[in-house]
């Protein structure tokens, strides 16, 4: 996880700074700190405020296309697995 | 499908805590663990297989799990099942673009939107589409399993044995060249200096 220099906390965030952990902001993986230095320099800087708001579409456009699981070979799998746990089907299949 | 076939020596005795533990971390990951066999997988029928066996390994090393960060275990066990799946070569991550991104006629819009909206956001998808398939290898899988599987860093790191700091590091890339794709086809602004 990315993480501002402690004696940074105070400090304005610069383009540049931003500009190397925007990906990790876009993605929800940086520390509470430095997540809110950047949101207050996106509120405040139009450039890459728009920088951010291009690549959350280009995020939402990718996850459009993201085909769901197929929900019956989900189930087949599910209860697959939950045969695994079962002990009569442990009795039925003896290990070998 | 498979039997499902217990390791030898189990101790029926640990057999509550086991069934607990894997009904807790190992059940609710199913839809994500196919999800990313898909990935890996050329044919769907492969993807089923690779997750039938990583259940059966996960179950039988279930009593070793320490229950932190199920899923990077999970996507562990997947990978090294993918490795002794006889398949030597690199898997096949995207070896099929048009399996992961498919047409574009196919993005449903929202009924409420204007047409013209519709047209800029069935563009937009489009140039995203194209990117997309156009990145290299290593940024596509990437992308894949991130923004597409919705994994976290640590999670594609697992999946494809790699530093979690090389993941963020070509996604950034990949996104980037996406950018400036989108850029080109004035759909977002043009990259300034900093």
């Amino acid at each position: 996880m990315w993480t501002w220099r402690r004696r940074d906390h105070d400090a304005v965030a610069s383009c540049r700074e931003v500009g190397r952990v925007l990906q990790s902001y876009l993605d929800c993986s940086l520390d509470e700190i430095t997540l809110r230095r950047v949101h207050q320099h996106l509120e405040a800087c139009r450039r890459c405020g728009l920088d951010a708001e291009v690549y959350t579409e280009l995020k939402g456009s990718l996850a459009r296309h993201a085909a769901p699981a197929d929900p019956s070979t989900v189930a087949r799998l599910e209860e697959f697995g939950r045969s695994l746990t079962d002990p009569s089907a442990a009795a039925d299949h003896p290990a070998g | 499908m498979k039997e499902a076939r217990p390791a030898k020596g189990d101790d029926p005795d640990n057999g509550d805590a086991r069934r607990e533990a894997f009904g807790r971390y190992v059940l609710p990951e199913v839809g994500m663990l196919l999800r990313v066999a898909r990935s890996m997988s050329r044919r769907p029928a492969d993807a089923e297989d690779l997750v039938q066996d990583t259940l059966l390994r996960a179950f039988r090393a279930i009593d070793r799990f320490d229950g932190e960060h199920p899923r990077s275990w999970l996507l562990t066990i997947m990978r090294n099942a993918e490795i002794n799946r006889h398949r030597r070569r690199r898997p096949d991550l995207l070896d099929d673009p048009d399996n992961a991104i498919t047409g574009i006629a196919a993005v449903p819009s929202p009924a409420s939107e204007e047409p013209e909206a519709i047209v800029v956001g069935q563009t937009f998808d489009a140039v995203v589409a194209d990117a997309y398939t156009k990145l290299p290898d290593r940024y596509r899988e990437i992308v894949r399993l991130v923004d597409l599987d919705g994994l976290s860093y640590a999670e594609a790191a697992a999946v494809l044995e790699i530093p979690t700091g090389t993941v963020m590091s070509r996604l950034h890339r990949a996104r980037s060249r996406m950018r400036d794709r989108l850029a080109a086809a004035g759909l977002a602004p043009r990259r300034g200096r900093r």
